[in-house]
C-alpha cells in the first residue's frame, strides 16, 4: 500500500513540479508576483517576463527533466544488464569518451560539441564491448574491466587535449566535465530530445526483459532469451540516452548510480515499474535539485555539486532506513 | 515412432573448454517419460554434459537431437519449450521477489511484457512447487534450499518437455529432499522427461528409472548383462572401497 | 645556495657594483636577486609580452606552451626568431609544469601564475626564485611591468612604457564623454560560453569603467558564471565578446532567447578583434579601452581612428618589431 502511494505520487509529481519550477529563478524582475500580474493583468514588464519564462526557464526545466530522467533510466538499465548494482555510465567509459569528444570539439572546432560528445561516448562503449567480446561471449567481468580501461584511455587523451589547447577554451572543458544546466536553450533541447526519447522508448519496451537479463546469462538463455542480443540492444539504447544527456549537460557525477537505487528502495527491484519510475523520478529529482540551486545561489555552480550535496545525503538516509536486502 | 520415445539422442559428441578434452565421441540416447540420473565422480564432466544438453555450451563436434530435432537449428524460444535447465546454484544480485523470479520462466512465451495468463501460470508453478507462501519474499534472502525450489518453480512456469537439473538436491535438507524427489516423480508421471545430475547414488537408485555414468570422457550405461547397481560395475565407476546392501530389489551403497 | 657561483661570476665580469634587486610579488613574497635576471622562464603569456615590451626578450629561456599553439602564436613568432624556429623550450603553461625541465634549464627567475601554488613550492625548493602573478586591475599591470623592469634591469624602459599608457588613458578620459547623460551598460563574454563573464574585480571591469561605461555584472569575481535570467534582468546596452573562435556577434544577435536584450535589438554586439592586441593583462589594454569607448559612445569618439591607434601602440610598446606585428 505504501509502495503504491509512493509510485502513484512519482507519476503525478512531475507536472505540478514543472509548473512550480517556472516561478523559481534568480531574476529580480520575474518574481512570482510579477509573473501573476503579467499573466492576469498584463501589467509590468511583460516582455521581460515572457522572455524569462519561455526563453530561459522553460527550456532549462525541460532539459533538466530529460537529462535527469535519461541518466537514471540508463543507469538502471546498465545495472540490470551487467548485473552489477555499482555500474553507471562511467564504468563503461561512456562519460570519459563523451568528455574527450567535447574537449576535442572545443579545442579544434571540427564538429559541434554535442555531436562529438555523443559520437565519442558511443565509440567508448563500442570499444569496451568489442574488447570484452571473446568467443562470441561477453562476460560481465571482462566488460567492466574493458570499460575501466577504455575510460582510462579517454581520460589520458582528454589530458593531452587539455595540455595542447589554449586556456580560454580549456576552462569550458572543466565546466563541461562537472555538469552544467545553465546553458540550456531551446536549441540544446531540440538537439537532445530525439536521441533521448528514442533511447528511453526502447528501454521502456525492454523493461521486463531487464528482469530476465538481470538473473544471469544462463538463466536467460534457458528460458528462451538471447542474452547477448538483448544486452546489446539495451546497451545501445541506454548509451544513446545517457550520452545525449551528457552532451547537453556535461557529466553529472553518480546521478545514474544513485537514482536507480533510490527507486529500488522506494518501490522494489521489478524493472517493469522501475524503468518508468526511474525516468520520472530521475527527472523530477534533478529538477528539484536544480530549483534549489537556482534559489540559493546568485551565480551558477555546476549542477554536479548539488546532485552530490543534496542527492547523496538523501541516498544515505534511505539506505539507513530501508532494508533493501543487499546484505546477502 | 521409434524416434519419438527418444527424448535426446547424442552422436559423436566431443567437447573441450579451451584446454583438454572433457567429452570425446559420446554416443548416448535418453528415453522420454523417465527420471534419468547422471552419476559419476567429481570432475568427470557430469555438469558439463548437462549444460551441453541445455544448450549453454557450444560443442565442437557431433550432434544432439532433442525430440528428433537438431539442436543447432532451434531458435532460442523453440528451445526453451523443449528443455529447461536448473543450475547447481544461482546467486541473485538484485532483491527480486520470488514471484518476479518465477515469472521470468515465462520469457519464451512473452513478447515484451507478461500478460495475465503468464502471471497465472507462474502462480500455478509456485503452488506446484509448494512455495506459494514465499511469493512476496526477497529471493536473495531465502535459504539455499528455498532458492532451489524457487528455481524449480521457475522451470515449471517455463513448462518444457524435458527438465535438465544440475544437482537439484544438494542444498536441500532431508525433508525438502524427499519433497523434491516426490515432486519429480509426479512430474514424470504427468509425462515430463527429467534428466538430473546427482551426487548421491543411493537417492538415484531409490528413485530413478534410468542411470547414466560419466567416465573417461564418455557417457555410458551399465551393459545389458548387469544392473546399474551391480557392485562390480560400480567399482569401475567409483574407485575405492564400496559395498552394496540389497534393498527393495535394488541396492544401497556404503563405504566398506 | 645556487647563486653563489653566479654572484662571484658577475663580480669578476662587471665593473659596476653588484646591483642588489628586491621586489615583492603578488603573493607578498620578497624576491631578491644579486643582479638582473638573464635566464628567465616565463610561464604566463601576458607577462611574456611585458618582457618583450621591456626589450628583455633575449633573456627569456623558457616560454609557456600556448605560445606555440595558442591564438597568439603567430604574433610571438614575429617577435622572436627563436619562437618562430621553435627553439625556445616550453616547460609548462598555466596548468601543467615540468619541474625537471625547469630545473634543467637553470633559470635565475621563474614567472608563473600565483594560483599554481604546488608548482611554485617545488620550484622554490630547488632554490630558484619565483615571481608569482595575480592580476585583477590595471594598477596590478603597472606594478607587474615595474617589477619586471627592476628584475631585468630595464627600469627606465618600464617607466616610459607606464608613462605612455597613463598618458593615453588620460587623453581618453578627457574626451567629451561627459556630455553623455546615461552610462552605457556593458556585458562582457569570455570565450568559454555566453554566460561566462567578468565580475567587478577584474581587469575587464577596469577597462569598461575607463571607457566611461558600466559593467552590468555586479558579482565581485574575476570570472563569474551567471544565469541567463540575470542577463535578461541587467539588459545591457552593449555586449562585448573577447576574441572567440567558436562564435561571432551574429550568432548572439540571431539567438532567439536573447532577443529581449537592448544590445541584441539594437545590434550592439562586438567582438574584440585579436587575442594578442586585446590582451587585457598587459599594457595593451589602452587600445582595447579605446575600441570599447568608441563602441559605447560613437559620436563622442567620432575622431578616434582605431587603426591609427593600433599602429601607434604597437610601435610604442614593441619598438621597431611592432611594425612586423601590424602585418
Amino acid at each position: 500500500m505504501k509502495k503504491r502511494i509512493i509510485s502513484i505520487s512519482i507519476y503525478v509529481l512531475p507536472l505540478p513540479l514543472i509548473l512550480a519550477s517556472l516561478f523559481i529563478g534568480p531574476s529580480q524582475s520575474a518574481t512570482p508576483e510579477a509573473i501573476f500580474r503579467a499573466i492576469f493583468y498584463d501589467t509590468g514588464n511583460v516582455s521581460l517576463i515572457h522572455s524569462v519564462l519561455l526563453d530561459v526557464r522553460l527550456p532549462r526545466i525541460l532539459l533538466t527533466f530529460l537529462v535527469g530522467g535519461s541518466l537514471a533510466i540508463s543507469g538502471c538499465s546498465f545495472q540490470a544488464i551487467f548485473r552489477n548494482p555499482l555500474t553507471d555510465s562511467y564504468i563503461l567509459g561512456l562519460s570519459s569518451g563523451a568528455a574527450f569528444g567535447a574537449a576535442l570539439a572545443l579545442a579544434y572546432s571540427f564538429l559541434p560539441v554535442q555531436l562529438s560528445a555523443f559520437l565519442f561516448g558511443l565509440l567508448a562503449v563500442g570499444l569496451s564491448y568489442y574488447m570484452a567480446r571473446k568467443n562470441k561471449n561477453v562476460s560481465i567481468v571482462s566488460l567492466i574491466l574493458a570499460g575501466i580501461i577504455v575510460s582510462g584511455i579517454f581520460t589520458a587523451l582528454l589530458t593531452i587535449v587539455q595540455f595542447f589547447s589554449d586556456p580560454f577554451r580549456l576552462q569550458s572543458i572543466v565546466h563541461w566535465t562537472m555538469g552544467n544546466l545553465h546553458n540550456a536553450s531551446w536549441e540544446k533541447l531540440e538537439s537532445s530530445v530525439i536521441p533521448i526519447t528514442a533511447g528511453v522508448f526502447i528501454l521502456f519496451i525492454f523493461r521486463w526483459r531487464l528482469n530476465v537479463l538481470a538473473l544471469g546469462d544462463d538463466e536467460a538463455r534457458t528460458v528462451g532469451i538471447n542474452p547477448e542480443r538483448d544486452q546489446l540492444i539495451v546497451l545501445i539504447a541506454a548509451t544513446l540516452a545517457s550520452s545525449s544527456a551528457v552532451a547537453a549537460a556535461g557529466i553529472i557525477g553518480l546521478y545514474g548510480l544513485i537514482v536507480p537505487h533510490i527507486v529500488r528502495m522506494l518501490n522494489g527491484p521489478d524493472n517493469r515499474q522501475s524503468i518508468p519510475l526511474n525516468f520520472l523520478f530521475g527527472g523530477a529529482f534533478l529538477l528539484i535539485i536544480d530549483d534549489i540551486s537556482r534559489t540559493i545561489a546568485g551565480f551558477e555552480l555546476p549542477i554536479g555539486v548539488f546532485t552530490m550535496l543534496i542527492g547523496a545525503p538523501f541516498f544515505i538516509f534511505l539506505m539507513k532506513k530501508t532494508n533493501i536486502g543487499w546484505n546477502s | 515412432m521409434e524416434q519419438l520415445s527418444k527424448a535426446i539422442s547424442v552422436t559423436g559428441l566431443s567437447f573441450a573448454y579451451s584446454g583438454p578434452v572433457i567429452l570425446k565421441d559420446v554416443d548416448i540416447e535418453i528415453e522420454s517419460g523417465k527420471l534419468t540420473f547422471i552419476l559419476g565422480q567429481n570432475g568427470s564432466g557430469k555438469s558439463t554434459f548437462l549444460k551441453i544438453l541445455a544448450g549453454l555450451l557450444h560443442f565442437q563436434k557431433g550432434s544432439i537431437k532433442i525430440s528428433g530435432k537438431e539442436t543447432t537449428k532451434l531458435s532460442f524460444s523453440e528451445r526453451s519449450r523443449m528443455t529447461g535447465f536448473l543450475n547447481q546454484s544461482h546467486k541473485a544480485v538484485f532483491p527480486f521477489s520470488v514471484g518476479d523470479v518465477v515469472l521470468t520462466g515465462r520469457a519464451g512465451f512473452i513478447n515484451y511484457i507478461p500478460k495475465k495468463i503468464d502471471i497465472e501460470a507462474a502462480g500455478q508453478a509456485m503452488e506446484k512447487a509448494g512455495i506459494l507462501h514465499l511469493k512476496n519474499r526477497n529471493y536473495a534472502e531465502l535459504s539455499g534450499g528455498e532458492q532451489q525450489l524457487v528455481m524449480i518453480a521457475r522451470l515449471l512456469a517455463q513448462n518444457p518437455k524435458i527438465l535438465l537439473l544440475d544437482e537439484p538436491t544438494t542444498h536441500l535438507d532431508f525433508t525438502n529432499q524427499s519433497h523434491l524427489i516426490k515432486l519429480l516423480k509426479n512430474l514424470v508421471q504427468e509425462g515430463l522427461t527429467i534428466i538430473a545430475v546427482i551426487h548421491d547414488p543411493n537417492l538415484a537408485f531409490l528413485f530413478g528409472d534410468d542411470f547414466l555414468f560419466v567416465k573417461d570422457k564418455k557417457v555410458i550405461r551399465s551393459d545389458e548383462s548387469s544392473t546399474a547397481w551391480d557392485i562390480d560395475f560400480l567399482k569401475t565407476i567409483y574407485h575405492g572401497n564400496i559395498q552394496s546392501i540389497p534393498y527393495n530389489g535394488r541396492a544401497l551403497l556404503v563405504p566398506s | 645556495m645556487p647563486c653563489f657561483q653566479s654572484c662571484r661570476h658577475s663580480e669578476d665580469r662587471s665593473d659596476k657594483p653588484a646591483t642588489y634587486i628586491e621586489v615583492i610579488d603578488f603573493r607578498g613574497r620578497e624576491i631578491n636577486l644579486d643582479k638582473p635576471a638573464t635566464r628567465i622562464i616565463c610561464l604566463i603569456e601576458s607577462a611574456l609580452s611585458g618582457i618583450y615590451m621591456l626589450k628583455a626578450g633575449d633573456n627569456v629561456i623558457g616560454v609557456p606552451s600556448e605560445i606555440y599553439n595558442g591564438p597568439t602564436a603567430e604574433q610571438y613568432a614575429l617577435l622572436d626568431d627563436r619562437i618562430r624556429d621553435k627553439k625556445l623550450p616550453s616547460p609548462g603553461n598555466w596548468d601543467f609544469v615540468s619541474i625537471e625541465n625547469i630545473v634543467a634549464l637553470q633559470p635565475d627567475l621563474v614567472i608563473i601564475w600565483a594560483s599554481q601554488t604546488e608548482s611554485i613550492a617545488s620550484i622554490e625548493s630547488h632554490g630558484i626564485p619565483v615571481y608569482a602573478v595575480f592580476l585583477k586591475s590595471f594598477t596590478d599591470i603597472y606594478k607587474e611591468i615595474k617589477d619586471f623592469g627592476l628584475l631585468t634591469g630595464t627600469s627606465q624602459r618600464a617607466d616610459s612604457l607606464i608613462k605612455y599608457t597613463e598618458d593615453e588613458i588620460i587623453k581618453l578620459e578627457s574626451a567629451p564623454q561627459s556630455s553623455v547623460v546615461k552610462k552605457s551598460s556593458v556585458y562582457f563574454i569570455w570565450p568559454q560560453g555566453l554566460l561566462e563573464t567578468a565580475g567587478t574585480t577584474s581587469t575587464v571591469n577596469d577597462l569598461i569603467e575607463l571607457a566611461g561605461a558600466k559593467n552590468c555584472c555586479p558579482i565581485p569575481q574575476e570570472h563569474a558564471v551567471i544565469n541567463k535570467e540575470n542577463l535578461l534582468d541587467w539588459n545591457p546596452d552593449i555586449i562585448v565578446m573577447w576574441f572567440n573562435a567558436l562564435q561571432n556577434p551574429d550568432d548572439i544577435i540571431a539567438s532567439t532567447d536573447l532577443k529581449y536584450l537592448n544590445a541584441v535589438r539594437n545590434m550592439q554586439v562586438y567582438e574584440l578583434p585579436s587575442a594578442f592586441l586585446c590582451d587585457m593583462w598587459t599594457l595593451k589594454f589602452a587600445y582595447t579601452t579605446k575600441l570599447l569607448a568608441k563602441w559605447c559612445y560613437p559620436s563622442a569618439y567620432a575622431d578616434l581612428n582605431t587603426d591609427e591607434e593600433k599602429r601607434k601602440m604597437l610601435f610604442e610598446l614593441y619598438g621597431e618589431k611592432g611594425g612586423n606585428l601590424l602585418k
